[in-house]
Formats: structure tokens, sequence, C-alpha cells
């Protein structure tokens, strides 16, 4: 009970379910329409009537931001999901075979984790064109070599757990073990280490959208908002540190709340 | 003593967090010990004893508080120094031997400069001097090689060398007092006599007074002039110690004595009428173990490690058979080998009659049935993430052993069996004492009604008064279901209460096995009688 | 390492080094595998994907233009062909040509390189002074709330996004104070504000394993050991707690060369500084494919070879890495057998 009373869980969640409204009912939240000037207040600062101002085509930025949301989030999450698994499933294969297998996949993961995460997405992006998917498909093969690493230590670190031991001298069989014991005990940490890459995995999409790999304009993406807005940072600033902030703050929500999964308070 | 004391404590409270987390750790202790002396400090955990050791340091834990009463040392007020001015106390007038060698030295400094420090902070001695000095001390506290030893880290020495380190560095600028936190119990029992009698020397060589925290009464008894014994938190008796002893006032202290294995040296009887024999059990052995070996391959090439060299045993039906051993003797391994968790390299293992080396596969599965283990550690041999109920009942679903409906009246009979209410049912091993969790990891070997146990140093991850329940709780069992019972433990005194025939094992060789009466009153190995000797509380026993 | 079997009979020193040497060629080996598998194995023809982002819809179609374009930045030949090709004019430091600009790759990387060095060195060492400080100042801090709050702040570095650092901090210093230039690469004023962008994350994960590394050393036996011999606080802290803390620390430095690979990416476009991330940028921007896969190696080769460094050092500051390097089999008696280690 004392999890749901913590101020700052409180706030983590407070600030996410907003971006879930976001991104499901863009309307609900968005003031304007994200695509249209709204008369000719150009680089307008932020007011009641414009929370975040209004950019160079005179449109609302506020709105633009929460339109915004969808598709940075999406890619994100696809991008954690798609390395969660496939770096939990490596790392299962990998941490219950053992011996040669085991060796040969720690050597490929190990020069994944060697390349950096946004050189990695970086050549895919380069070889697959721009786009939000292919930002999340490079994101995500970046996250895949630490999931299939913690998941390796875990199922290494349970399977020599004295309660495997018993299961054996039960008579359990091997897949039984596996299945009931190695797999529940070992996935807790993938979960609670899936929160913490997803926070990673915002930064890492916006900072690629903010380079100019993702979803080409008019389409609004939390990174190229930032982006956008630099060109006035002498006379405008908000429109660049706004969105920015958004993205902080999320961030931050995400990790508030992962830090209570993870339960290290 | 004529004198003052060294050590006066005047009602002590400490108490650790706050609010409504506030937990009262040590609630109006007293103390005096006088030059020259050894106080001991007795009680389970949870008792408060080390907090009290803390306490006199003036190096007690974050979030916990000294909320009232004086430690003096020397009638000098501790509790209202700075710690600006305890520092020049601690290590100068008030020594300090710490419970963990393994732990408790830097791992990144040469143990020499370990000592100089302590000697170079208290005393006017320069850098060469205060490193000669530390050759000195290591010499002093038995540490043969002394100068080879001082240029070397500790991960180069032993636990016993390691904790004759530690005394020196307790005793390097020659204290008044010195904080003893359970120095042995980390360490084997031979080499544990040896840690103590240099701390005797050493006390009666500088007049030290010792203030000795230990869980072990029998310790208590061997050493120390005076005993206090704690129970949550408060003193309940406190004297001198032989009388504590032999006649104890306070109900626990009864109790304490009455479990310590190392004051009795009496086989326990069951407490429950022994199942009738079946007519036409064979006399034969039930486990025939001939030549096993074990060799763990090295790392690095540093060569392997010979692990288990040709073991030989016979275990007859319904008895309780002990294999004793220090760590690195062969024991578990051994163990661990005939509940096939691991392969041996060669030698046969007979159940029965059937060669249990030779099986492989589904019939291994179905035959594990008739052994089952209890290992050491309660709580890590159970699943996390089920409940009592599951656990007691899986060995049934490995082995497809009655209905789903029969399991659960099952899973209460199994609790009940090993002394456990049903109200235990629901829960998860994170919510059960490490009593209670022995229980149920017994109840679990019993599920599927197996003939021989393999009980690995199942009581030495437990406090003594819970040691003894289990141990009682084994021997009923035995006699109500006609078990067979393979010990492992690396306590002579806690065997000495259980067995009926022993294995001495050391390097990975049995060194004699026989009737338990015969090895413990007339052992022939010089390793035994080392062992027998070592047992703490013989001067007490009766 | 299998293969250090075979060399025992060489002393114990080079048996210590010659796998990590061996280990740091695999990596650059398998990451230009992994890199050149990523990009042919992925869809799409990279010359005419290089074509379209200059030329439009006007790109050449002609075959016979393609295939001399391909010949030229050495995309001609079979893949196995290609692969073995470009891997050995690796050692001869030629990287190929870029598509986009016709230079050769190698020197674009050698003129922007030490851009990025001066900024990067200067975000390491911001970082772990930052770090070490904050740490130090979270394990001596007293109640336990102004802890927490201490133990709150460095964590806040990885999560602020790189651009917005930058963009803040050029608002800020740049045209409202005017302290530092908000773009180009001119002297050692122009690295202040990108070094301090990039130290936020860097020292947010030095201090991740800094801080878990000094409060467990606090914890420790030994620590208290130390306490009771009456040391004093600086003592204690310096030659007991930081002593053992500052050795996983640097274990992570190969880790922290990534990340500032990665992050220079942002930090030099939003700074506007021509070094290795902006010409990654542009070249990814241009679908120039020789040039990402030369920035790549040339990262792989420098983690490669800081992570040796850093393995290497480890077994000169970790004494228990140091004897047993240097323990021959007769000395090895002497080390008794570890204690607590049971025969299980």
């Amino acid at each position: 009970m004392r999890r749901l009373l913590n101020p700052v869980t409180l706030l983590s969640a407070l600030v996410l379910v907003v971006t879930l409204i976001a991104v499901i009912w863009p309307g609900l939240l968005a003031p304007y329409d994200p695509f249209d000037s709204v008369g000719d207040a150009r680089l307008e600062a932020p007011s009641a009537a414009h929370l975040f101002g209004t950019d160079a085509l005179a449109r609302d930025v506020f709105s633009r931001v929460v339109y915004g949301a969808r598709l940075s989030l999406l890619a994100a999450v696809l991008a954690t999901t798609a390395g969660a698994v496939l770096g939990g499933l490596v790392g299962l294969i990998s941490g219950t075979a053992g011996g040669r297998v085991d060796f040969a996949i720690m050597r490929v993961i190990d020069v994944m984790l060697a390349i950096p995460g946004i050189l990695l997405a970086l050549i895919v992006v380069a070889s697959l064109g721009f786009g939000a998917v292919s930002i999340a498909i490079g994101v995500g093969l970046g996250a895949t070599g630490s999931f299939a690493r913690v998941m390796r230590a875990q199922v290494m670190r349970i399977r020599n757990e004295e309660y495997i031991e018993a299961a054996r001298t039960m008579g359990l069989r091997r897949p039984t073990i596996l299945f009931r014991h190695v797999m529940p005990n070992a996935s807790q940490p993938i979960v609670a280490m899936a929160s913490t890459e997803l926070a990673l995995a915002i930064l890492a999409v916006s900072a690629l959208s903010f380079l100019g790999f993702g979803a080409q304009p008019p389409t609004p993406e939390w990174g190229s908002l930032v982006s956008d807005g630099r060109q006035f940072i002498a006379t405008a600033p908000w429109l660049s540190i706004m969105p920015g902030s958004v993205i902080l703050v999320v961030v931050l929500a995400v990790n508030g709340l992962a830090r209570n999964l993870g339960g290290n308070r | 003593m004529s004198a003052a004391p060294v050590l006066r404590v005047t009602n002590l409270h400490v108490t650790y967090g706050s609010g409504s987390a506030r937990h009262h750790a040590v609630r109006g202790v007293d103390l005096e010990l006088g030059a020259g002396r050894i106080l001991a400090v007795v009680g389970e955990s949870g008792s408060g004893k080390s907090t009290v050791a803390n306490a006199v340091l003036g190096l007690l834990p974050d979030g916990a508080r000294l909320t009232e009463g004086v430690v003096e040392v020397e009638g000098v007020h501790l509790t209202a120094m700075r710690e600006r001015a305890l520092r020049r106390v601690r290590g100068d007038i008030v020594g300090y031997v710490p419970q963990d060698p393994s732990r408790s030295l830097n791992p990144v400094l040469r143990i020499g400069e370990q000592i100089a420090e302590a000697l170079r902070r208290h005393t006017d001695l320069n850098r060469a001097d205060a490193a000669a000095r530390a050759v000195e001390i290591l010499d002093e506290v038995g540490i043969p090689d002394p100068e080879l030893r001082a240029r070397q880290y500790p991960h180069e020495l032993s636990g016993g060398l390691r904790q004759r380190v530690l005394i020196g560095i307790a005793w390097a600028c020659t204290p008044q007092l010195v904080v003893a936190d359970e120095p042995t119990s980390a360490l084997d029992v031979t080499v544990q006599r040896h840690v103590l009698d240099r701390m005797e020397e050493l006390r009666a060589a500088h007049g030290t007074a010792v203030l000795l925290i230990t869980h072990d009464l029998a310790v208590a008894a061997d050493r120390a002039d005076d005993i206090v014994v704690m129970q949550h938190g408060q003193i309940v008796e406190s004297g001198k110690a032989a009388e504590v002893l032999s006649n104890p006032q306070h109900e626990y202290t009864r109790a304490l004595v009455g479990a310590a294995p190392g004051l009795h040296s009496a086989r326990m009887l069951p407490r429950v009428e022994p199942a009738a024999v079946t007519a036409g059990t064979s006399d034969a052995p039930l486990l025939t173990v001939r030549g096993l070996q074990k060799t763990y391959p090295g790392d690095g090439g540093a060569g392997a490690v010979h692990a288990v060299k040709g073991v030989d045993l016979d275990i007859r039906r319904r008895e309780t058979f002990a294999i004793v051993g220090e760590s690195g003797s062969g024991k578990s391994t051994t163990a661990r080998m005939i509940a096939r968790i691991i392969d041996s390299d060669s030698g046969e293992i007979r159940f029965d009659g059937e060669d249990l080396t030779a099986m492989e596969g589904e019939r291994l599965r179905r035959f594990r049935q008739y052994i089952q283990v209890v290992f050491q550690n309660p709580v890590g041999s159970l699943d996390p993430r089920m409940t009592v109920e599951r656990l007691v009942t899986e060995p049934l679903r490995a082995q497809r052993f009655l209905s789903r409906r029969e399991r659960a009246a099952t899973a209460r009979e199994l609790l009940d069996q090993v002394r456990l209410g049903p109200e235990h049912l629901e829960r998860r091993p994170a919510q059960l004492s490490g009593g209670q969790a022995q229980r149920v990891a017994i109840a679990r070997a019993l599920a599927v009604r197996p003939e021989l146990l393999v009980l690995d140093e199942p009581v030495s991850a437990l406090d003594v008064s819970v040691q003894e329940q289990v141990l009682q709780l084994l021997v009923d069992l035995q006699a109500e279901h006609g078990l067979t019972y393979l010990f492992i433990s690396h306590d002579l005194a806690v065997v000495r209460q259980i067995s009926d025939s022993i294995a001495v094992m050391s390097k990975g060789e049995v060194l004699e096995r026989g009737p338990a009466a015969e090895v413990l009153s007339d052992p022939r190995s010089e390793y035994t009688r080392e062992l027998l000797a070592a047992i703490p509380g013989q001067v007490t026993a009766s | 390492m299998r293969s250090a079997g075979r060399l025992h009979r060489a002393g114990p020193v080079l048996r210590f080094v010659a796998p990590k040497v061996l280990q740091a060629l695999f990596v650059v080996w398998a990451t230009y595998t992994v890199t050149f598998l990523l990009i042919h194995a992925l869809p799409g023809d990279p010359v005419l994907a290089a074509l379209a982002v200059r030329a439009g819809d006007a790109a050449t179609t002609d075959p016979e233009v393609l295939d001399a374009l391909r010949a030229q930045y050495g995309l001609d030949g079979s893949i196995l062909h290609q692969y073995v090709s470009h891997f050995l004019a690796l050692f001869r430091g030629d990287l190929g040509v870029s598509m986009a600009t016709g230079y050769d790759v190698s020197d674009m990387v050698a003129r922007a390189l030490p851009k990025t060095v001066a900024v990067a060195a200067l975000a390491l060492v911001l970082g772990f002074v930052g770090a070490l400080a904050f740490t130090i100042a979270a394990y001596l801090a007293r109640p336990q709330w102004l802890r927490g709050a201490i133990s709150q702040i460095p964590p806040l570095g990885i999560a602020i996004p790189a651009f917005l650092t930058g963009v803040v901090l050029i608002s800020v210093f740049a045209f409202q104070l005017g302290w530092f230039p908000a773009s180009g690469a001119d002297g050692f004023a122009s690295t202040v504000l990108p070094a301090i962008t990039l130290s936020l994350p860097t020292g947010a994960i030095f201090y991740q394993v800094f801080s878990a590394a000094v409060f467990e050393a606090g914890e420790a036996g030994f620590v208290r050991t130390a306490r009771a011999k009456g040391l004093s606080q600086p003592v204690v802290i310096g030659r007991h707690i930081l002593r053992n803390a500052v050795l996983p620390a640097i274990t992570i430095i190969g880790l922290q060369i990534g990340y500032l690979a990665g992050g220079t990416a942002v930090v030099e476009t939003v700074f506007s500084r021509d070094g290795i991330g902006r010409i990654t940028v542009d070249a990814v921007l241009a679908r120039d494919i020789n040039v990402v896969t030369g920035v790549v190696m040339v990262v792989a080769v420098i983690y490669a070879v800081t992570t040796m460094i850093v393995d290497l050092l480890y077994g000169v500051l970790d004494p228990r890495i140091r004897t047993r390097v240097a323990a021959k089999p007769r000395t090895r008696s002497h080390a008794a057998t570890p204690a607590g280690g049971d025969d299980a």
C-alpha cells in the first residue's frame, strides 16, 4: 500500500495517463489543429491561448506536441518490446543451452553491445531509409543485446539456485523445471528492465528524429519539433525548449514508475 | 577485581528505524567487565547482542540510535564523545575482532600495511618502524613466515590466518578492551580452537578485558569468566560462567543450555512409538558405495581438484549415517553424487542392489522418489514464487502420485507431520522463518514416501534452539516412517546427537568409519581426535 | 579463453595479455561483420539510394553508369569479395571513398576526429569528477533524507535529452550571457558547452557504478575494521573505500566511449561542429554507406583498444588479479586455498 502513496509514483502515473490520452485521443487535449496555422501570429511567446507559443508557420506548438506523442511513443514502445522479446528469447536459449551454443551466442551479443546503440540504429536507418519504423527497428536492435545479456545472467543464476537442484531431485522433467521454476523467476527482472529501457528508447527515438531521420514534415514528432525550433533559438528559444521539456518529463515519469517496479526503494 | 571496571555499560537502549517501523533492539542493558577478564554475551539472532557490541565501539549502523544509557571505558564516557574524539579511542583503547575474516580485510592493501596503519595512527612510530612492528605482531599471533605474509594480500591467506591478522590488528596498540563479535563462527572447528587460544594468550599477556559476543553457549562455557544471556534486547540472566551453565535460573537459559549440542553427548531418542519392522526386510545394507571418485576440472590450468578419492560406504536400513568433515573434505560432493545431483567419475552406488550410477533418463527420474534431499539453506531450496501448498505437493505432481483433490489433503497431512499448522499452506518462502522453511523442505522430501533422506547440513543455518527442534523432528520422523538418513555435517557435536554410524572425511578420503559410539569414544585417526577435542563446551559437559 | 591454452609455455604476463589482444581484434572483426551483414541483408541498393538522395528523380538508371559508380565506391564484385577486400583494406587504413562527396573516408575521419576527441575527453573528465563529487557528498550526507535527495540528482543526467541540454545552454550562455560561442570548433571555449552537454549522461553512468561500489564498500567488513582502528575519515574514504570503488568504475570507460560516440552525433549537430558525429549524420542523410561504415569501424577500433587498455590496467591495479598473473605454479602452493569454499 505504501507504494501507491509515494508522491513520485503518483505523479509519474498521472503524467503517463495524460500521455496515454495524447497517444489515443489527441483531440481531447489539443486545442488546435496541428497542421493549420492559427492566424498570422508567428513565433509568438507562450501564453494562455498558446501554452507553448506558435511556430514560424503560426501553428500551435502545444497541439503539435500532443499529436506528436503517438508516433514518438509508439516507435519507442515497439523498439522496447521487440528488444525485450528477441533479447529475452536469445538469452533464455543461451542460458539454458550452455556450452558451445552459449559461447557462440554470447560472442555475437558482445559485439552488439560493443557497437554503440545509436550507431547501430544509424546503420539500420542508412540502409533501410528514413521513418519511424526504421528508427524503431534500429533502436530495438540496439537494446536486444542488453536484454539478452540480462536474461542469460538471470537464467544462469537461477539454474544454480538450490531450489532448482531440489526440483531435479524431486524427479521433475527438464522442460517442467524450465517453465515452472526458471522462466517465472528469470523474467521478473526483464520486466523491470524493459521499463527502464523504454525511457532510453524514448530518448533514442527522439534523438534520431531530431537528427532528421524520422517522419518527414509536416508530420509532428517530438524530436523533429525540437529540431525545427533550433533555427529560431536566438529569438524564440521556447520553440525548442518546450517540446524538449515534454520529452524530459515523460522520460522521468517512466523512470519513476520503473524504479518502483524494480523494487529498489 | 578491586579496581574500577574497564568497561561499564549502564541502562543501554538502542532503537532502529523511526515512526511505525521503529524497533527497540536493546532495552536497558547493564554490563561490567574488569581487566584481564572475558565476558561472554550469549544470545540467538535478533537478541540484540551484536548491537551491544556496536554500541560499545560507537559504530552503530545507519538508522540505529542510542536513545539512552552510558558506555564508559576506563571511566571515560564514550557516549558523550564526539566522533572525532572517538576515533582516537577506537583502535588505541578499544580493539575489535570482527565476525567474518573473509570480508574484514581490505582486498587491495597488503597485510602488513593494514596493521601498520593502525600503529601509525595511535603511536609515534614512523613508517619504517610501524612496518617492522607489524611483522613482529604477525609473528606474535602465530603466523608462519611473517615477513612474507606482511607483503601479501588478504586473498592469499586462509580464513584462519586472516582471523589471526585481525586479532593482531585488534591488539596492535595493546588496548584495555577488545570487543570480539562472533570471532570464530565463520571458521572450521579445528581452526576455531586455535584462534580462540590465541586470543586467550594475548589477553593473559596484556591483561586485556575481552567482550566476547557469541551465539555458541559452548564457546562461552569454555572461554568466558562471566556470562550474560540476552533475549529480545534484554539480559535475562548473568553470572559466573560455570554457575550459569550448571545451574541456569531463567527459563530461556535452561532452554538454550538444553539445546546446545556441544554440551550434550547423548544420542537423541524418538518421542514416538517406532513403526513395526515389516517382516521380510533384509539385513543387507540399503546403500553401498564403492570406490566413488570425483574430480573437478581446474581453472586456467591450475590443476584439477580431486574432490572425492575412492570413497566406500555401507548404510544400513533405518539408521542415521553421518559423514563429518570440514570444508573441502568432499562430504557434500559425496552426498550430491549419491543423490545424483552431480555425476560421479567412477565407482558404484548401489541402492537396494541396483546400480544408481548406471541409471539415466526416465528410469532415473522415476527412481528419485526413493531418495529425497534436504538442503542446507532452507529458504534457498524453496522456489520463492510458490505457496507452501504447491511446494510440498510438487514431488507428487512430478511423480504423478494422487489426484489434485487428494494432493490438497495430503499437503495438510504433510505439514501436520512436520508440526506446522494448516495456516502455513498459503504462505510463501519469504514469509517463513528459517526453522519453518526447513520443516517445509522436510515435508516436501517426505511427500513421495522415500526410503533414504540425504540431509546436507540441514541445521547449520539455524539458531541453536531451532536446530534442536528440527533434529528432534528428524529423529521422530525416522522412527515413525522407518527412514534411513544420510546426514552431512561439519559439526561433530550435532552428529553426536543424531547418528548411529559415522564416517570422518578429510581431503576427499574417508579416514575412519564405524558405529557412532566407537568412533566418538575411541577414535582411531589423529584427525578425528583433533576434531573431537575441538568441540567447544568439553569442560562443562558431563 | 581457449586460445590461451596453447600459450602455456609463454611467460605468465604474455598469457595474461595475449587473450586481451585477441579479444580486441575479435571485436573489430565482428563489428565489421555485423555492420556488413546489416547493410547487405537489409533491402535496398546502396548506390541507388545514395543517387536518389543526391539527384532525386533525375538520378541515372543507366546500368553502365551504375556499374562504373559501383566500381568507384568499391561496391562491385561478389558479396564475399567485397567482404574480404574491405576488411583487408581496413588494415591499410583505407576506408573507401565517400559516395556523397567523393572524398577519401580516412581523410574525412582524420580531419574530424581531433575536434570530437577534444569534446569527448573533456566530457569524460567532467563526468568522472562530477560523479565522484556527488558520490562522496551522498555517502557523507546525514540525515537519510538528505542523502536520498542528493542521490536523486545524478540520474537526471541520463533522462535529459542531449539536444535539450544543448539548446538551453546555448540560449543562456551563448545568447543571453555571451560567455561561450554558440557554434563552431575554434579553440577551447568552443568545446566547453558541448562537453558539458555530453558530460551529463556520462556522469550519470559513472555515478551509477561509482555510488553502487562506494556504498557497497562502505557497508563492507573491511571498512568496519578500518573504522574500528580509529582511522580518520579521509583515510577511511580515500584509502579503504575509494581504492576499492574505483576499480569497477574504470571498467565502464569502454562503455562510455560507445555512449560518447552516439552522443556526439546529436551534440555536434546542436553546436554545428564538424566532427565525427556531424560527418555520420550527414552521411546517413545522404545514404552514404561507405562513410557510415568507416565511422563505425573507427569507433570500434577506439572502443576495442580502450577496453583492452582498461582490462590490462585492471590487472595492474587489482592485486587479486595481479598476483594470479605473477604466480608461477611453484609459488601458488604458498597462496592458501581460498577459505569458505566448501566442496559443494
